[in-house]
């Protein structure tokens, strides 16, 4: 068993879900969303972020607006959908959950 | 002294130097195939290409007017290379291209006698087309109905034109492996022929 891979692997379980959070409340850019997973260690390397991205917005649960920028060209801004505020919601709840179970699996441990 | 090239990545204008061109557009390139099976995949290279020049961006302060090599580099470990961005949805690289072993009826056109029906036949059911040519014989003398199965079959069975269409004849899973030896199978067999 690769123990690094099984790591990779909760991180990647969570992804969508902290993106989801990330956009609640506050829309931004990419470059933000990536800070944000960066700071909470969640991401290694950006390139995993925009698959993701697109397939959410593809998934309805996310949309973006061309944002105008005086250095450049536009940039994506992007902001939660209510359906991606419902689809966040279920997901807390099933965080919870597993946050719970997984804390009284490690308290019993610790109990034998 | 190097010699550079102008390039528009994401609609920013950049000159970058041409060994760090290269390593740029091999990079992109393995990203495009690495999203091939992906849709909207064009969308995510847009989006990958922007956020490289943003990175380039924040290397050319000062005075530094040139991407170098050191800067490409950098930008793909943050952006990251293919095998760590690790899979997007569906199934693995190697089985997005596979159909799941489609065992279709084909026309052999490359053991053909005549339609290639007999053989287009036996490659499906994995017999010789011999022992099928003998009962096609059979039917015919017994009474014409061979030759009229024979016909029919001519006109609705397909030609196995392309690689992935004589693989799937013979009900193989179409994936790049299997591809890879069929055109060097053929290779060979011409290379017989040819005595080279």
């Amino acid at each position: 068993m690769d123990i690094e891979n099984t790591k990779a692997q909760m991180r990647k379980g969570i992804l969508e879900y902290c993106i989801l959070s990330i956009l609640s409340g506050n829309s931004c850019y990419a470059s933000d969303i990536i800070k944000g997973l960066k700071e909470g260690r969640v991401i290694v390397v950006e390139g995993t972020l925009y698959p993701l991205l697109t397939r959410l917005k593809n998934a309805g649960l996310l949309s973006y607006r061309w944002e105008e920028s005086q250095q450049g060209p536009p940039r994506k801004y992007y902001e939660l959908t209510p359906d991606g505020e419902k689809y966040l919601g279920e997901l807390d709840g099933s965080w919870s959950e597993l946050v719970e179970s997984v804390q009284l699996l490690r308290k019993n441990k610790t109990n034998k | 002294m190097k010699i550079t090239l102008s390039i528009n990545l994401g609609g920013y204008s950049f000159n970058i130097d041409e060994d760090a061109y290269d390593e740029l557009r091999a990079y992109l390139r393995k990203l495009e195939q690495h999203f091939a099976g992906e849709e909207s995949s064009s969308e995510i290279l847009s989006d990958i290409e922007t956020r490289i020049a943003e990175i380039f961006r924040t290397k050319l302060t000062g005075y530094r007017q040139v991407i170098t090599m050191q800067d490409v580099n950098e930008a793909v470990s943050i952006l990251g290379n293919p095998e760590v961005i690790g899979e997007s949805t569906g199934p693995s690289a190697g089985e997005k291209f596979s159909t799941p072993g489609y065992h279709r009826m084909y026309r052999d056109p490359d053991n053909r006698i005549l339609g290639g029906i007999c053989s287009g036949m036996g490659a499906y059911w994995h017999i010789e087309p011999w022992i099928i040519r003998v009962l096609f014989f059979v039917l015919t003398i017994a009474g014409g109905l061979g030759i009229l199965v024979y016909l029919i079959l001519w006109v609705v069975l397909p030609e196995a034109r392309t690689t992935a269409q004589k693989i799937e004849m013979k009900g193989d899973p179409v994936n790049i492996e299997n591809i890879k030896e069929s055109v060097k199978k053929e290779v060979e067999n011409v290379r017989k022929k040819m005595n080279i």
